[in-house]
């Protein structure tokens, strides 16, 4: 072939390279406790030429949508009570998983998903979630975004009280100057029930925590403590054996012994156990077989397959154990009426959509409380909250918003306190779609968004950036992994080369 | 007579509530969101037992085999146990209705206070500074964002003067038993004055917060039939007759130029039954408003069917309230 042949076919395929540069435009989907946000990205993008239409939904609207992946981006958010990614990582970002909304797929980061839901021992799972962060931050699957900070207020007359991670409020060793009562402002309209096998949110749990002891318990910062064992010990990948504190008595004297243990699991793990129910709670205890008594202070976990130690202990936590004699006496229904746990506080009276009214149990096994009476109040319009911690009604109020943090912190005697979140917020690109099948695209527009002027204004520094989909207070959490910084000029070169001019 | 039609009425409600649950049922299913998704939340649960939650609750059939299993429930009498909730609809609902009803009452209390008075004597100094002064202010009672005039009236009773509680139905201390559901009469039952009290105030600024607008609109109406009412042969007659101007007013005016305000009124109501969803959060009143809305947004389809029956039972029965109304007011309407 002659030389300007060359030079022909050269500038042709410039040419055609031109000719199919073109604008990156896409449609982002967004809730309306989004859409501030989601307008903020929308212009930042701008900047570097890419044209985003922001539509506001309902939630729960497009759920259907998204998971048929019919749809291009949008802002989701995913919560976890494992302080582990076992919840959150895991079913977001395995091949098909049950939360993968953005179609991701990579078999090294399923592989080491799969050694870390399935090992054991401590170290290789630190190393399975760290490779796999390395990855995901490159792959770049979503745009990543943030943690938000768990916010509460008290009155400052509360001690002993800290805002909880996994949003519990324990009022076992709380106490108010000059009183002995608590009243606590809910977040939510209503809890579920006071059967401890029926539930799935945090906010039933939170009340119920403090009428139910469990097996082990969380300190406000994730960490597992024991409480009603006293310790444990693994068998082998699939056993592990727990030894029960002795001489615990529920709060109506019934002591509590290994076969109230199996009972509240057999109710909870066999289909139809409760009244012809199903509890949905099964799901976060993993491939259990059975739980079985060994003697009266000691109790088996049977698993089907391996499963780590500290995944068990995170989600015993929230298995709050039923006395099996009183269930049996009184029924479901009876005992929906007047619950018995073995907690430092029993039920008084009150409805679960109004308020609910406990009182101390003085027989409580690690020494009784110092409040001598507990109130949670539904309270569901943040406005509402604050108002009645300024005037003097509740002592503590759950979730505060960040833009009325200002409000209570100008207003003498009031603390306003913070926890690490547990829920991650982000936006979801559809790996699956041009344009976002392309990792080019998907990494620029991680450069392209100026999360810290947005998290700023918006959320008024109550959030955390997130590198990937991994929680700072999650087991196995890469913290010298760093974010993706705010490069336009990088994000505009990211582009040029995916064939988007901005033109 | 009069009992017989009333009772023909009320057998003609029952299939209009069965139309619109059909509907209701429908239109539910239609709505995009998978009611189990949405209870799971973001848990780590294998496909198996969704698929096994969403048998138990029957939502694997198809929408026609969905339909008749509701039916074959009514028939013995049963809404269903709510999806989301460990409860049954009917449970759900009648602990939810009393406050509703409370408030609902306590509303037009504070509703007719203020609307018929001001109503009245704007109508009789008809284009006044005092007709102008309602006239202006129904119109800012109409167009105010109850939420915002709700949170206002914390602001002021509550944080400022330490006047009225902020929310609630009843002070944690004097919680009592529940036995019909209605504070103000529970705690009578209980013979307890000082919670009886403390319901009372817990009721005023939820109930001036929907009566502010529901006196708003009431005013305007009775302004404006007193007005055509005063205007008439019969009130000139009257007068003529040498009646007393009150006897005047309130005998032969205001009798018949309660009609019209009666029909506003009980479509009002029957919306105030109802539950008002903004209302009932920023008071964290637990009643039906709430408990709809958010049974919508998790898709707990059973609740909002034996919700949208009762709304439609109510405004049938409000409805035919209201034609009984009439037949008192001027009996040559007959049922």
């Amino acid at each position: 072939m002659r030389p300007w042949k060359w030079l022909v076919i050269l500038v042709l395929a410039l040419l055609v390279g031109v000719a199919s540069a073109k604008k990156l435009s896409f449609v982002l989907d967004t809730t309306d406790n989004r859409a501030d946000e989601a307008q903020a990205i929308a212009s930042q993008l701008q900047q570097i030429g890419v044209d985003v239409q922001v539509r506001v939904w309902k939630s729960g609207v497009l759920l259907d949508a998204i998971k048929a992946g019919s749809r291009q981006a949008y802002t989701t958010d995913w919560g976890s009570a494992y302080f582990d990614p076992f919840d959150l990582g895991i079913p977001k970002l395995t091949t098909g998983g049950r939360g993968n909304y953005s179609f991701y797929s990579n078999p090294q980061v399923d592989e080491d998903f799969q050694v870390a839901s399935t090992t054991t021992s401590d170290a290789p799972r630190a190393a399975a979630y760290k490779d796999a962060q390395k990855r995901i931050s490159s792959d770049a699957p979503w745009i990543f975004g943030y943690v938000l900070k768990n916010i509460e207020a008290s009155s400052s007359s509360v001690r002993g009280w800290q805002p909880a991670a996994d949003n519990a409020e324990s009022m076992a060793a709380a106490s108010v100057q000059g009183g002995n009562a608590m009243v606590i402002g809910m977040r939510t309209d209503q809890i579920i029930t006071f059967d401890p096998a029926m539930y799935r949110d945090r906010d039933t749990e939170a009340v119920l925590r403090n009428m139910f002891d469990s097996l082990v318990t969380h300190t406000p910062s994730g960490d597992v403590v024991p409480q009603l064992a006293t310790s444990w010990t693994k068998v082998d990948d699939k056993t592990y054996d727990f030894t029960l504190h002795s001489g615990v008595t529920f709060q109506n004297g019934d002591p509590l012994t290994a076969d109230d243990v199996v009972y509240t699991f057999h109710r909870i793990l066999t289909p139809g156990a409760v009244n012809g129910d199903t509890s949905p709670r099964a799901g976060l205890l993993g491939p259990i077989d059975h739980v079985e008594k060994i003697d009266a202070t000691h109790v088996r976990f049977v698993y089907k397959d391996p499963f780590p130690e500290s995944l068990l202990l995170q989600a015993l936590v929230h298995f709050q154990i039923v006395p099996m004699a009183y269930m049996e006496k009184v029924g479901v229904e009876g005992f929906k009426k007047a619950p018995i746990g073995s907690g430092p506080f029993q039920f008084e009276r009150g409805s679960l959509d109004s308020q609910i009214v406990l009182k101390r149990f003085d027989n409580y096994w690690a020494g009784p409380a110092k409040l001598s009476q507990v109130v949670f109040r539904m309270m569901p319009e943040p406005s509402t909250r604050v108002a009645a911690l300024l005037s003097g009604e509740v002592q503590i109020i759950q979730a505060v918003p960040p833009d009325l943090v200002p409000r209570l912190q100008s207003a003498p005697n009031i603390d306003v306190k913070t926890a690490e979140g547990t829920r991650a917020y982000q936006i979801e690109l559809n790996n699956k779609l041009a344009p976002f099948n392309d990792v080019r695209v998907r990494q620029a527009l991680n450069l392209a968004v100026d999360w810290n002027s947005i998290l700023k204004n918006i959320y008024h520094g109550y959030a955390e950036r997130l590198p990937t989909a991994f929680l700072p207070s999650g087991f196995g959490y890469d913290s010298s992994l760093q974010p993706y910084p705010y490069d336009p000029a990088r994000a505009k070169e990211l582009l040029l080369q995916a064939g988007y001019d901005g033109k | 007579m009069r009992l017989l039609k009333i009772l023909q009425r009320l057998l003609a409600a029952l299939p209009v509530a069965l139309g619109v649950a059909v509907l209701a049922f429908l239109f539910l299913r239609f709505l995009p969101g998978d009611p189990v998704e949405i209870m799971l939340g973001d848990t780590q649960v294998s496909k198996q037992q969704i698929a096994e939650l969403r048998h138990q609750l029957n939502l694997d059939q198809p929408i026609g085999a969905q339909l008749i299993h509701f039916f074959g429930q009514l028939a013995h009498g049963q809404l269903g146990t709510s999806i989301v909730k460990d409860e049954s609809v009917t449970k759900l609902i009648g602990n939810a209705l009393p406050a509703t009803i409370e408030l609902t009452f306590a509303t037009v209390v504070v509703a007719l206070l203020i609307a018929l008075p001001v109503g009245i004597l704007s109508a009789i100094h008809q284009g006044s500074w005092l007709d102008r002064a309602v006239l202006s202010g129904a119109l800012l009672g109409i167009s105010m964002p109850s939420f915002w005039f709700g949170l206002l009236l914390i602001l002021f009773f509550a944080v400022e003067v330490h006047l009225l509680p902020t929310s609630g139905r009843i002070s944690s201390t004097l919680l009592v038993d529940r036995r019909t559901g209605f504070m103000l009469v529970d705690t009578l039952l209980a013979g307890d004055p000082r919670a009886f009290v403390d319901a009372v105030k817990h009721l005023v600024l939820p109930a001036l917060t929907l009566g502010v607008v529901f006196a708003a609109v009431l005013a305007r109406v009775v302004r404006s039939s007193m007005i055509e009412a005063l205007h008439r042969q019969y009130v000139t007659t009257a007068r003529a007759k040498g009646v007393r101007e009150a006897g005047v007013i309130v005998k032969h005016a205001l009798r018949n130029a309660l009609i019209p305000a009666v029909t506003v009124a009980g479509l009002q109501i029957g919306e105030l039954l109802g539950g008002n969803m903004i209302v009932e959060t920023i008071f964290a009143w637990p009643g039906v408003g709430r408990l709809v809305v958010n049974s919508i947004f998790a898709r707990d389809y059973v609740v909002v069917q034996g919700a949208v029956m009762l709304y439609a039972i109510t405004y049938v029965a409000v409805n035919l309230l209201v034609d009984v109304i009439y037949t008192f007011l001027n009996p040559r309407i007959v049922l």
